[in-house]
This record gives structure tokens, C-alpha cells and sequence, in this order.
């Protein structure tokens, strides 16, 4: 295995904002990665970076070994998918695949068999001679894939490739863009704000907040293990607690929350204060009268049932504030507003996080 | 019955304001109309309108005066130079100024623009002036500098106008594929800012055409344009051969126009509303 690109303690502001900090990282060959963050969390900056239309203050970055300072665009071999495709409007769309190729000093005679290759990957064979124009979202989509495909680059960055279709479009054409990189194994990153987006496409997840990685992992382990109380709200949702740790060996284990509830854990806490999040999904809702043992049980009311097709998202309000479960939607809804209801919820789907020490 | 009221109040402001256009319009269209009528008069002496009967004997004279014939020669050689050297200045300054950052970007803008501000005889004055002390007296070449000047302003304007219409992204993209900025220059943003640079250049040309104020001022006695030569042509013996030159130059800017639409209009069809 060796690194198709390293980032080393790079840094880039734009006047006073400091949009990339320090930022360090490395992805292997044939992987690929997804960077995810909100808005100005500095990912936007970081693939402009790679790609060369923005150059670093300080640091070093470098593609297959070798040293990209100073090189423009033209001169790294990466391939990069615009957020809005950004197909050239007056050319073909076999104009548009053949155009990195003549650029990329490909063989002359090879280059149309290559654009016939590159349309029948992404299944688009007979639409040369359209114009951008004349194709749907999906398949400007596909030709913007092929035309950065085609010359085969080094790595592939994939800018917010699915927001701008609309949510059934986007299903299909995740499936089909992960087949497709898979076939072709490239190294590719992805940027995105989307988490759906940067979990199913991606191996590994960096999770960036203010110019920096606050967590990288498999996208299983952020959305099961989140470090921080960002990282934990950014990919999904967190029902949260608030508190300090029992007294004792065993009291260590229970989360005291300001209101009194005790709340089990899987590990014993440190001393400090504690936010213990749990996620909806993780939670069910009984009434009040089926016995058994339940882990954690906590009484409450329904506030609100809504309902989202495939799920319903009961609000339960308790003596810690509101509590948000999701219910996969199996037999109807089972609770209705106003009713006394318990939420109960394993002590190993609490994610403790420390607030502050003493 | 207060919004009856404040209907009709809004009615008679409608008809007003249709009454406003409608007298505009007249006023535009009637002495236009007047001169075509006139043109084509066969009295052989400025009558009252209507003219008792048509002829083309003014289009005659026109053609059959070699004042006028040297001036319409001038005109066009004029029309030819200035609009490809103030094309290629054009494309090249607004090229350059869409990489400068926004203020920059304005205040040469502003510079480059005010031939539009400046009045054109203080221009031509200015012009007379510095160029004789140049040493350059040669009228054609002149009226050149003169109409590059004069014609610049709408090249440029009408240039970035196409080029910043065109979306980062596409430059970015060519960049991306392996092309030099000098090879994304002429692959993607002279094509997508062909329409800009092709009304520009329309503009141009009428500009350099009509032009009587700066002109004046550069010609000598054997170059003038046809503008020039028709004012003075009005001063010494006023007929209606100049009826007849005013209706052809109607119908050339009529012509560019139309030539002008036709390409927006295609333009619209081509490129589809998000990629321009």
C-alpha cells in the first residue's frame, strides 16, 4: 500500500479566516474517502487545494510522492467531478469525454475507441453526438464521470456529487457511481456536507469542523463511537443527557443526570461532567405496563407522532427534556399523543463524552 | 366604495402612462417616417408633404455624387479598421480584467469606459491636437485612432459582459483535464462569450458609422466620412439626396440588428438557461 496523497500540517486562510489549520492526512491507493463537514468547515478549500486552484501558506502536499507546491492544475494528474457537472455547453458529449485525452497527450488514433469505452462504462453509449443540453441531470451526471474517468487520473475528487439531483435520482445514481469507481478502482475523495452521501460511498470518513479532521474512522464506527458532541450531531441524531458519574465502584457506572434519572452504562465513567448521547433509533417506546427488564427505562409523555413513511418519530417529553426515538414503521403507529409511555435503551448504546474535569 | 375610488384612480394612471408611450413613440417613428416618404420624392425641389408623386432620382444624385461616394468609401474602410482593432482590444482587455480582483476591475472599467462620459468633440480636439503634435497628420489614420477610441468602450463592456456570464467552474474543469489556461482561453470562454463579442461588435460598427462629432475634428480635405460629408453637404445646398443616404443608413442599422437577434436568438437555443 502506498499513499496516492499526503497532507502535511497544511495551512491556508483566506484574510483573517483560517480555513484549512494544520491539516494532515493520507489516503491509500484504490481507497476511497469522504470528507464531510458543514459549510465553511474548510473541505471545499482542502479540494481546491489538491486540485491546484488554490496553493498552501505553509505545509506540503503530495500526489504519488511527489511534491505538488507550485504545480498548477494542468500539471497533477487528478480527475475532478464538479458539484453541477460543469460540462462544457457548446461541445458534444463525446467532445466533452475526448477533451482531457487530447490535453493528456493520449495516443490520437486511441482516443475515440477510449470515449466509446468511457460512454459504455456509464452506460451511455449513442448519446455522442448530444449536446449537454439535451441530456437529463442524471446523464450529465454520467458524462462529467466519464470525461474525468477517461484519463485515467491518479485520484478522483468527487465534489458533492449527488446534491444536485433530486432524492430518487440520487438513490439509483449512488448504487451506479460506486459500482462504477469500484470497476475502474480508482482513489477517490469525496467531498460533502451529505452524510448519507459520504457514508455509503465511502471506506473511511473524515469528519471536518473549522479547518481540521475532528474524527476519522469507518463510517460504522464515527456513527457508533463519535469523539465529540459535533462529530455525534453532524452524522445523525443524539438524544442527550447531562450529568456527573455515580459514587462508588459500581455508582461509576451511572450517569446522574441534573434532574436525579439514572441512566446505566456499559464502562465506568472518570470524574467531570458527562454528556451521554443515545441514538433515536437505538430507543423503543413501551407502555407503562409490559414487565421485563429493560436496561434503562424511562417514564415520559408523547408529544408529537410524526410520521415519515418507513419510520415514525415519536417526541417524548421527560424529565431530561425532550427525547427523540425512531420507530421503523412495521405494524402502525403504536403510542399516540398524551400517552404515559416508557423509552428504554441499552446501557451499551450509550456514548459517553466528557464536558469538563474537576 | 374607497377602492372603487383607488381603481379608478389606477385606471386613469394606466391610460396616462399608455398615453405617455404612445406620444414617444410618434415622435420617434413620425420624423423617421417623414424621411423615407421624402426620400423618394420626384419633385425636383424640397416641396410640402405628401409628394405629388415617387421616384428614386435622390438615390441617383447620392450615387452620382463623388463627394458622397468618397465619403461612404472612407465610412466603410473607417468601419473595417476600427471594429477589428477595437475587437481584438476588446477581447484582450476584458480578458484581463475578468481576472482582476472586483476593485481593480472597476476602476480600470471606469477608465476604459469613458469615452461614453468624455463629450466626443472634446475627443476629437484632444485628439487633433495630440496627434499633430506627433507629427501624425495623414487624415485616415486620424479617424482611426479616433473611431478605436470612440467603438472600444462598447467592445469591452459587451465582451465581459459574455465573459462573466460564463460559470468559473468551466474553466476550472478544462484546467482539471489537462489544459493550459491559454488552451481553456480559446476552447471555452471565446466560444461561450461569442455572443457578447459578436453585439459588441455590431455596436461598434454603428457607432463608427454614425459618428459626426469626433470625425469632424480629424478629417482633411480630401478624407471625410459620409456623416461628415452629409453635414456639410446640408450646409452648402440642402436637397433631398440626404433624405436618400438617411434611409440607407436606416436600413444598414436596421440589417445589423436583425443580424444582432438572430444570433442572440440562436445563442438561446444552443446554450440552455443554467449554462450561461
Amino acid at each position: 500500500m502506498s499513499a496516492v496523497i499526503v497532507f502535511d500540517d497544511v495551512t491556508k486562510a483566506f484574510g483573517d479566516t483560517l480555513a484549512v489549520d494544520n491539516l494532515s492526512f493520507a489516503v491509500e491507493a484504490g481507497e476511497t474517502v469522504a470528507i464531510l463537514g458543514p459549510s465553511g468547515c474548510g473541505k471545499t478549500t482542502t479540494l481546491r487545494l489538491i486540485a491546484g486552484f488554490e496553493e498552501p501558506d505553509s505545509g506540503a502536499i503530495e500526489i504519488a510522492g511527489e511534491s505538488m507546491l507550485g504545480k498548477r492544475p494542468y500539471e497533477r494528474n487528478i480527475g475532478l467531478l464538479f458539484q453541477h457537472y460543469a460540462l462544457f455547453p457548446h461541445m458534444t458529449v463525446a467532445e466533452n469525454v475526448g477533451y482531457g485525452l487530447k490535453y493528456r497527450a493520449w495516443p490520437k488514433p486511441e482516443i475515440p475507441a477510449r470515449i466509446r469505452e468511457m460512454l459504455a462504462l456509464v452506460r451511455l453509449q449513442g448519446f455522442e453526438a448530444r449536446k449537454p443540453g439535451q441530456l437529463s441531470g442524471g446523464q450529465q451526471q454520467r458524462v462529467a464521470l466519464a470525461r474525468v474517468l477517461a484519463t485515467s487520473p491518479k485520484l478522483v475528487l468527487l465534489d458533492e456529487p449527488l446534491s444536485a439531483l433530486d432524492a430518487k435520482l440520487r438513490e439509483e445514481l449512488r448504487t451506479e457511481l460506486k459500482q462504477i469507481l469500484g470497476a475502474v478502482g480508482s482513489t477517490n475523495i469525496v467531498v460533502t456536507h451529505d452524510q448519507g452521501e459520504a457514508m455509503s460511498l465511502a471506506g473511511r470518513i473524515f469528519v471536518m469542523n473549522h479547518g481540521r479532521i475532528e474524527q476519522q474512522g469507518s463510517p460504522d464506527d464515527i456513527y457508533a463511537r463519535p469523539k465529540t458532541r459535533f462529530v455525534a450531531e453532524f452524522i445523525g441524531r443524539m438524544n442527550w443527557f447531562h450529568g456527573r458519574p455515580g459514587d462508588g465502584a459500581h455508582g461509576r457506572s451511572t450517569l446522574i443526570t441534573d434532574t436525579g434519572t439514572r441512566i446505566a452504562l456499559a464502562d465506568p465513567l472518570g470524574a467531570g461532567r458527562w454528556s451521554v448521547g443515545v441514538r433515536p433509533e437505538r430507543m423503543a417506546v413501551i407502555a407503562p405496563d409490559v414487565p421485563g427488564e429493560h436496561g434503562n427505562v424511562l417514564p415520559g409523555t408523547v408529544a408529537e407522532t410524526v410520521s415519515m413513511g418507513s419510520e415514525f418519530h415519536y417526541r417524548i417529553e421527560g424529565a431530561d427534556g425532550p427525547i427523540l426515538v425512531v420507530e421503523t414503521n412495521t405494524s402502525g403507529a403504536r403510542v399516540r399523543s398524551g400517552d404515559r409511555v416508557l423509552v428504554l435503551f441499552a446501557p451499551g448504546d450509550c456514548v459517553p463524552l466528557l464536558d469538563a474535569t474537576d | 366604495m374607497e377602492l372603487t375610488s383607488g381603481r379608478a384612480i389606477d385606471g386613469g394612471l394606466h391610460l396616462a402612462g399608455v398615453a405617455v408611450m404612445g406620444l414617444v413613440v410618434l415622435f420617434l417613428v413620425v420624423p423617421l417616417l417623414v424621411t423615407a416618404v421624402m426620400a423618394f420624392d420626384a419633385r425636383p425641389y424640397l416641396g410640402p408633404l405628401p409628394p405629388p408623386g415617387l421616384s428614386i432620382r435622390w438615390f441617383v444624385q447620392f450615387f452620382s455624387d463623388d463627394t458622397f461616394l468618397r465619403g461612404l468609401a472612407t465610412s466603410i474602410e473607417l468601419a473595417a479598421g476600427a471594429v477589428s482593432a477595437s475587437l481584438l482590444v476588446g477581447v484582450v482587455t476584458a480578458a484581463a480584467l475578468h481576472r482582476l480582483s472586483f476593485g481593480a476591475r472597476q476602476v480600470l472599467m471606469t477608465l476604459f469606459l469613458s469615452p461614453l462620459i468624455v463629450p466626443p468633440v472634446v475627443i476629437g480636439f484632444a485628439l487633433l491636437l495630440f496627434l499633430s503634435a506627433q507629427g501624425l497628420t495623414n487624415g485616415f489614420w486620424r479617424l482611426l485612432c479616433g473611431h478605436i477610441i470612440i467603438t472600444v468602450p462598447y467592445t469591452i463592456r459587451a465582451t465581459l459582459a459574455g465573459v462573466s456570464g460564463i460559470d468559473r467552474s468551466l474553466t476550472e474543469a478544462a484546467l482539471a483535464l489537462g489544459a493550459t489556461e491559454r488552451h481553456a482561453f480559446w476552447d471555452v470562454t471565446l466560444p461561450l462569450a461569442r455572443t457578447g463579442i459578436i453585439s459588441g461588435a455590431i455596436f461598434a460598427l454603428a457607432v463608427s458609422m454614425d459618428d459626426v462629432s469626433v470625425s469632424i475634428m480629424l478629417t482633411d480635405s480630401r478624407t471625410y466620412t459620409l456623416p461628415v460629408a452629409l453635414v456639410s453637404s446640408m450646409r452648402a445646398n440642402f436637397d433631398l439626396s440626404l433624405a436618400a443616404a438617411s434611409v440607407m443608413l436606416t436600413g444598414v442599422t436596421i440589417v445589423l440588428m436583425l443580424v444582432l437577434d438572430r444570433f442572440v436568438g440562436v445563442n438561446r437555443i444552443i446554450g440552455q438557461g443554467m449554462f450561461r
